[in-house]
């Protein structure tokens, strides 16, 4: 089971996501491996103390729900995985920025590396939380480089979509749901 | 008519391609204001919106006039008023403008789509 999780900033994604995997395990009959811990891996990079400090407030949130932190800013595929109860992963707007910064890529190369990264964790763990951004219903008055990374986000999310059993905007906390493969009657959906 | 909206980048035209296949599309971006009248769809509409008014043409009847002349007409436009009130004040008569027509059309629309990440929600329809 792959979620994918998008909305604006402070939106309550995150509070939500969390919500999801906690929940999941609820619903599996063998408990989904409840001996295991759920991974959150985080893709901020701790730069200059406002993200220092947001970091260390997720990371403590985050290890009173059960979560294990694996922080990691890039190459996703490389990573190796505990068995675990559940991943959840935040968030895909920081991981494609350091794709495309961090390693001085080009658009297409950090699609890939973001993608494939994505789907080598959906291969590690029963149910995989995407958390990603909505940046793109802002006026298109940005720099070359922003558009660039704008128009590459929305490909990602796109693609991700697509791989997602799930999709869901969260808009101040209530979630939308754009796609939901286990759901009957998906009439509200006209999915390509 | 059909209202296909949503941010930038979400895979809206190929969600109006499947939508509506068949439909010969116009660009909001080149087209010329009769076109708009005659042709199947058009995408990049609020680009359309932002030429016009940079040209200084008035668009305070463009919703009405297209329900009237083109009522079949699907239209793909870029949601773009999420964000803090620009500086520029062309670009805050744009994106008001832009909010305001896309509004009306909403209403004389037969189906309103929000596409996210390639999925389209009906808000309307």
């Amino acid at each position: 089971m792959v979620q994918l999780i998008t909305g604006g900033s402070g939106s309550g994604k995150s509070a939500y996501a969390e919500g999801e995997i906690v929940g999941y395990r609820k619903q599996l009959k063998d408990g989904g491996g409840l001996f295991y811990p759920f991974l959150y891996v985080a893709t901020m990079i701790p730069y200059g103390r406002e993200a220092e400090e947001k970091i260390r407030r997720h990371k403590e949130q985050r290890m009173e729900a059960g979560f294990f932190t694996l922080e990691r800013y890039t190459e996703l595929s490389g990573l190796e995985i505990p068995p675990n109860a559940g991943i959840l992963l935040e968030c895909v707007s920081n991981l494609t920025a350091n794709e495309l910064y961090e390693r001085d890529q080009n658009s297409k190369e950090a699609f890939e590396a973001v993608v494939s990264g994505i789907r080598s964790l959906s291969g590690r763990t029963k149910h995989l939380v995407i958390v990603t951004n909505e940046v793109h219903s802002d006026i298109n008055g940005y720099s070359r480089e922003t558009e660039e990374y704008r128009r590459l986000l929305g490909r990602i999310n796109c693609a991700l979509a697509r791989m997602a059993d799930k999709v869901t905007e969260v808009v101040y906390g209530i979630p939308v749901v754009y796609k939901d493969e286990k759901r009957d009657g998906r009439t509200f959906v006209e999915q390509l | 008519m059909i209202l296909v909206v949503g941010g930038a980048y979400q895979g809206k035209l190929a969600f109006a391609r499947g939508l509506c296949p068949g439909t010969e599309w116009i660009d909001g971006r080149t087209c010329q204001e009769e076109e708009l009248f005659g042709c199947g769809g058009v995408h990049h509409f609020h680009a359309y919106i932002e030429g016009q008014l940079r040209k200084g043409q008035p668009v305070r009847q463009l919703a009405g006039r297209i329900a009237d002349e083109n009522p079949e007409i699907v239209i793909v436009s870029d949601e773009i008023g999420y964000g803090i009130v620009p500086v520029d004040a062309f670009d805050r008569e744009y994106r008001e403008t832009a909010g305001r027509i896309c509004t009306e059309l909403a209403v004389y629309a037969d189906k309103v789509y929000r596409v996210v990440c390639g999925l389209g929600l009906m808000l309307k329809g």
